[in-house]
């Protein structure tokens, strides 16, 4: 029980390996097509920056709620957040990418547009940057306190530890509602900057959270099956399942929310997003994009032996990887590139910031020991059942 | 001349501790009540319900029913133009064939239980224990025609060590 993680050298390699094949293929798409392969650096730096968002949120939402069943299985969303500043870093590189990608950073983008020059004095290059290192300053900030606490709560027993780490995670997700939002806003949906949705936020909030514990299952079960994790059974498995087929209800929801309001009133000016994304190639990653992250989870998901069975659930949640990058690629790409069309470029990218997120989650978790010690609902999470 | 016992309980877990030995010595349990559902109690008792798979088509009864009326209403009865959109406008009938779905899943599902359950309005309660109403947990056994006095002390007695608060025999 008291195993801890240590990174195998093959899974060390292999990382290494998707890392370089990432770099090499950003390397040459920045000669063939720049401005697509700045289209793909956003769109992976966000979505690993959501996975690590939605992580930390369920961390924190397990302390709020007090649930004691997920208690052993929190140091895995816990390393998930030791990816920001990596991705904080990465992210500010795309200030020499600016041009190819937001349409407003243009030096006189404002000159003949109205309303770029009514967004202006919120939508201009430094200030862009400074709330971007504001918001991931607050993230970092308030993950090293969860960490913290939660080490410290390994020497010493009791229950000062549990309720701080509480009382951090109700300032934490605060803090994400309102920065989280503002991020969205900023990173994704001013790359159409004449069109805008007051639900984005929440949608791609709960798009991150439903994706993240789709990976956070994934490991788990990838753990799991190395040895470790001895204690995990079918009905935690069938809890975290739950998660998945709520947030499959909530993802379409409000997926569908913000495009009947849009369909029904059929304003010009707000149609155009989706008539642009149903139309072409686009069409099909448009209802993909639907099958993927609603259809299929919410219809297989339904009885309550798919719900333990782990095969289903591994199938699902690697269709959900995929769900959520058809999701930001569908929102990200047709503002940017006129056509859709899906190349090496693509899977290069991907493969190389997933090797890296490896990497940073699986160092992260060898530093600590896997199953946090002295929580006090260790007891209840070990005997958890149905 | 008594008919049933009673092992009262105030704990989940003597219960389930309580319930596992009776299975053990094959003693009928004929109901047990408890204040919340506990998905052990169902396993021991070995009862299944199919409630959820009804449900499930009842859901798919009100989807189907909800989305041709709909369309007969608003495409071949009384086909009228509003705001630009096509007479078979899909996400305008979603939120109707949603909401008609959930009411027909819940109302139909309520209606089996009360079935299977038999209940029915105005029915006269057959309360065992007025602690089931609250929050106890209860074990009710039936005695057997069959059962010797001996075999009723040893159920009384198994109750009573495994954490039962009081038995009663009625």
């Amino acid at each position: 029980m008291d195993k801890k993680y240590s990174v195998s050298p093959n899974l060390k390699y292999a990382a290494v390996i998707l890392v370089f094949i990432g770099i090499a293929t950003v390397s040459l798409g920045f000669y063939f097509t720049p401005e697509k392969t700045w289209a793909n650096l956003l769109l992976n730096n966000y979505y690993f920056i959501s996975i690590a968002i939605g992580a930390t949120f369920f961390y924190a939402i397990q302390y709020i709620t007090q649930s004691g069943w997920s208690a052993q299985f929190q140091r895995i969303p816990l390393a998930f957040g030791s990816y920001l500043p990596i991705a904080g870093i990465l992210i500010l590189f795309l200030f020499f990418g600016m041009n190819s990608i937001y349409h407003w950073s243009l030096p006189n983008a404002a000159v003949h547009d109205p309303l770029i020059a009514h967004k202006s004095p919120y939508l201009n290059i430094p200030f862009f940057f400074i709330r971007i290192i504001i918001f991931f300053s607050l993230w970092i900030l308030m993950i090293r306190l969860l960490l913290r606490t939660s080490i410290k709560e390994d020497q010493v027993s009791g229950m000062k530890f549990f309720n701080k780490s509480e009382f951090y995670s109700k300032i934490y997700i605060f803090i994400l509602a309102i920065t989280f939002s503002l991020f969205t806003f900023d990173v994704i949906m001013s790359i159409d900057v004449h069109w805008f949705s007051t639900i984005f936020a929440v949608k791609n909030f709960i798009s991150s959270f439903y994706h993240a514990i789709a990976i956070i299952i994934l490991i788990v079960l990838l753990l799991n099956r190395y040895g470790y994790f001895t204690t995990f059974t079918k009905s935690h498995l069938h809890k975290f399942s739950k998660y998945l087929l709520i947030l499959s209800f909530i993802w379409a929801y409000l997926w569908f929310m913000e495009y009947i309001v849009i369909w029904i009133a059929g304003i010009q000016e707000e149609t155009i997003y989706f008539v642009a994304r149903t139309q072409g190639k686009w069409k099909l990653f448009f209802f993909l994009n639907i099958i993927i992250n609603w259809a299929i989870p919410f219809l297989v998901l339904l009885p309550a032996k798919t719900k333990q069975s782990k095969p289903v659930i591994l199938f699902i949640c690697i269709l959900l990887i995929i769900g959520q990058w058809v999701d930001l690629y569908l929102q990200i790409m047709p503002g940017i590139l006129g056509k859709s069309s899906i190349g090496l470029i693509e899977i290069g990218t991907f493969v190389g910031y997933a090797g890296l997120f490896t990497l940073v989650v699986a160092k992260a978790l060898s530093k600590m020991p896997l199953i946090p010690k002295n929580h006090p609902y260790l007891n209840e999470s070990i005997n958890d059942h149905l | 001349m008594k008919t049933s016992i009673l092992g009262i309980f105030e704990e989940e877990d003597s219960l389930i501790s309580a319930l596992k030995k009776i299975r053990d010595k094959n003693i009928e349990i004929t109901e047990v009540f408890t204040p919340y559902p506990i998905h052990e109690v169902f396993k021991i008792m070995k009862r299944k319900s199919k409630l959820q798979t009804a449900a499930f088509f009842y859901a798919l009864y009100g989807l189907v029913v909800s989305y041709g009326y709909v369309y007969y209403t608003s495409v071949i009865s009384y086909p009228l133009t509003y705001g630009g959109k096509p007479y078979h406008a899909i996400p305008s009938f979603i939120i109707i064939c949603f909401v008609t779905t959930i009411c027909s899943a819940i109302f139909f599902s309520v209606v089996t239980f009360f079935i299977r359950a038999r209940l029915y309005p105005g029915k006269k309660p057959n309360i065992v224990d007025l602690r089931i109403t609250d929050n106890a947990f209860v074990i009710l056994i039936n005695t057997q025609p069959e059962m010797t006095l001996s075999d009723i002390k040893t159920i009384n007695s198994l109750l009573m060590k495994n954490g039962a608060v009081e038995v009663i025999e009625k």
